[in-house]
């Protein structure tokens, strides 16, 4: 009896651990339910206007979870540009060795300060992504391109690189989101809800750190939902 | 047995931190005076290849988006890395730029760059003029597919980073290698501090003089604050510059560069953020007579600098004890044949 308790006990153990040792993260950006696909398709937001995208990336970096607001998992060396022209970027696939169950994920849209201030680093960080400031030091938290307009052939061109790392323009943003314990999460970025607050006959462009630029961070994370 | 081994493996682990502390040791030396540098070594440690790249990079127009431009156009180590004879420096294309070269030394113990602070780490620096339409018009991007495709440097790299991808990261962290390096400390002001020498009666007189009436900005043994002041230039009608308050859009910033260092002056002419004094002279009679009064104006200037002329001469005979002849010389520093 003793000895089928173990093999039971075992078993469920080393399935729980392969089932739960990896999370896949989808990322998907959209207006509405229409994913974006960049250089292509002109999306129509609730208010009747129009856009279209040439550029849209932005970082996500310290993810963790959290079970009943304790963290319970956080991703080492957490930095993830999400690039919509590279669709591998959009996928992150997270490894553990221990199994944990959580009920909250958490993660910031942007670099931290100190990262900011550390000097040259490689992989997504690395200054070749196009992501960080060379006029004035710091990374570019977000880039969104494209144009806007009333039609079918938007034409007014817009150019948002949100970021900014020091008092009183930090533009680094945290999103939290509550979701069941699960092996494969899809978030979306819907931006329609970002667009139709803007009136973008005032404000076409930002491309350097702000109140504007802290602003826009604050809608854009209000943005994500989870499928 | 197991343990045996493991005793072997920390006794050759050890070995290896201690050489690489020591390699790091020669290649980079804090001298007697100075406090602790800024720079984080631990993050970009010194090697003698990584150096070399850094070097080939500072002197290789690769660098500029017509391979017309190196580092070097306005950093010549003659004049202590920078632009002598021309107030504000040169890009492609002929393309003249808005400020007056800085020199470069020390920097190991700068904690922002450029005249208005725009730069926050060592590593960072280069990509402003990479990226400068007027100065060499690329992209760091650019640069690194350049390199990529080189034969000549990719060996460099691979033995130097053992990867065979060359990355941003690693062209910038050699860059900052190089510069590290660049160590101006063996000045007579230097020797004297260390009781090698002894000062001439004016340059006595100047060196009072000098920590009377300059040392608050010109702080020593580095001779700069490493603060941003108003010293009280009137603003260039053309130019424009507005200073420090372009990176913070604080009021209080407006008209503030970076006091910079004063070591080897000599050889670093012309003077100010847009190079317009050509000699010391100038520099201590708008100190003494030249100040323009406006908000932003350092405290310490409100009243000019009371000078005689006798004053202006020992305090340039002063300055020109900061002058480090070995540094400006350095064949480490030249051109890598």
């Amino acid at each position: 009896m003793k000895k089928e308790f173990l093999y039971i006990f075992l078993i469920s153990f080393s399935l729980n651990t392969f089932s739960q040792n990896g999370i896949k993260i989808d990322f998907r950006v959209a207006i509405k339910d229409i994913p974006i696909v960049l250089n292509d398709s002109t999306y129509l937001l609730d208010n009747a206007k129009t856009v279209h995208f040439t550029t849209l990336k932005f970082y996500m970096s310290s993810l963790m979870f959290l079970h009943d607001d304790k963290i319970v998992f956080t991703e080492p060396n957490s930095f993830h540009l999400i690039d919509l022209s590279d669709t591998n970027s959009q996928n992150i696939l997270l490894k553990f060795s221990k199994a944990f169950s959580y009920n909250k994920i958490r993660f910031n849209i942007g670099i931290d300060s100190i990262t900011n201030v550390s000097g040259a680093r490689g992989g997504d960080l690395d200054p070749t992504k196009g992501m960080y400031w060379t006029w004035n030091s710091g990374y570019i938290n977000c880039k969104i391109e494209g144009d806007y307009g009333l039609d079918t052939n938007p034409k007014q061109n817009f150019e948002f690189h949100l970021g900014g790392y020091q008092y009183p323009f930090s533009a680094l943003q945290t999103v939290e989101l509550s979701l069941k314990n699960t092996s494969n999460i899809s978030l979306i970025l819907d931006l329609n809800k970002f667009f139709e607050q803007l009136d973008l006959s005032k404000q076409k462009n930002i491309l350097s750190p702000c109140m504007q630029a802290v602003n826009f961070s604050q809608q854009l994370i209000k943005c994500f939902i989870l499928k | 047995m197991f343990h045996l081994k493991m005793k072997k493996f920390a006794i050759i682990g050890l070995f290896f931190l201690l050489s690489a502390f020591i390699m790091q040791g020669s290649l980079f030396t804090v001298p007697e005076n100075f406090p602790p540098p800024i720079y984080d070594f631990s993050k970009n440690q010194l090697t003698e290849s990584k150096i070399l790249i850094g070097r080939m990079l500072f002197y290789d127009p690769i660098l500029s988006k017509d391979n017309t431009i190196s580092c070097e156009n306005c950093h010549s180590p003659f004049s202590a890395f920078t632009h002598i004879d021309h107030a504000l420096s040169h890009g492609i294309h002929d393309s003249i730029g808005t400020r007056n070269s800085p020199a470069l030394m020390n920097l190991a113990w700068q904690q922002t760059f450029m005249w208005d602070g725009a730069v926050n780490n060592l590593d960072m620096q280069a990509l402003a003029p990479i990226a400068h339409p007027a100065e060499m018009g690329s992209n760091i991007k650019e640069v690194v597919e350049k390199l990529n495709a080189s034969s000549k440097y990719r060996p460099l790299f691979y033995t130097a980073y053992k990867d065979s991808i060359i990355t941003g990261e690693n062209v910038l962290k050699s860059i900052s290698q190089f510069m590290l390096t660049l160590v101006s400390a063996n000045s007579k002001y230097d020797k004297v501090m260390l009781n090698k020498a002894k000062f001439t009666e004016k340059e006595a007189n100047g060196y009072l003089l000098f920590k009377r009436k300059c040392a608050s900005c010109h702080t020593e043994p580095l001779f700069t604050n490493g603060q941003f002041e108003n010293n009280g230039l009137p603003i260039d009608s053309f130019l424009k510059d507005i200073g420090r308050m372009k990176i913070t859009t604080r009021a209080n910033d407006s008209l503030k560069f970076k006091v910079p260092s004063l070591r080897n002056i000599e050889f670093s002419y012309p003077y100010m953020h847009d190079g317009r004094f050509k000699n010391l002279s100038e520099v201590l009679n708008h100190y003494s007579h030249g100040i323009h009064q406006s908000r932003t104006l350092s405290s310490e200037l409100k009243n000019g600098i009371t000078l005689s002329a006798n004053e202006k001469v020992d305090i340039i005979n002063f300055l020109l004890t900061l002058s480090d002849k070995a540094f400006v010389f350095n064949p480490k520093f030249q051109y890598p044949k």
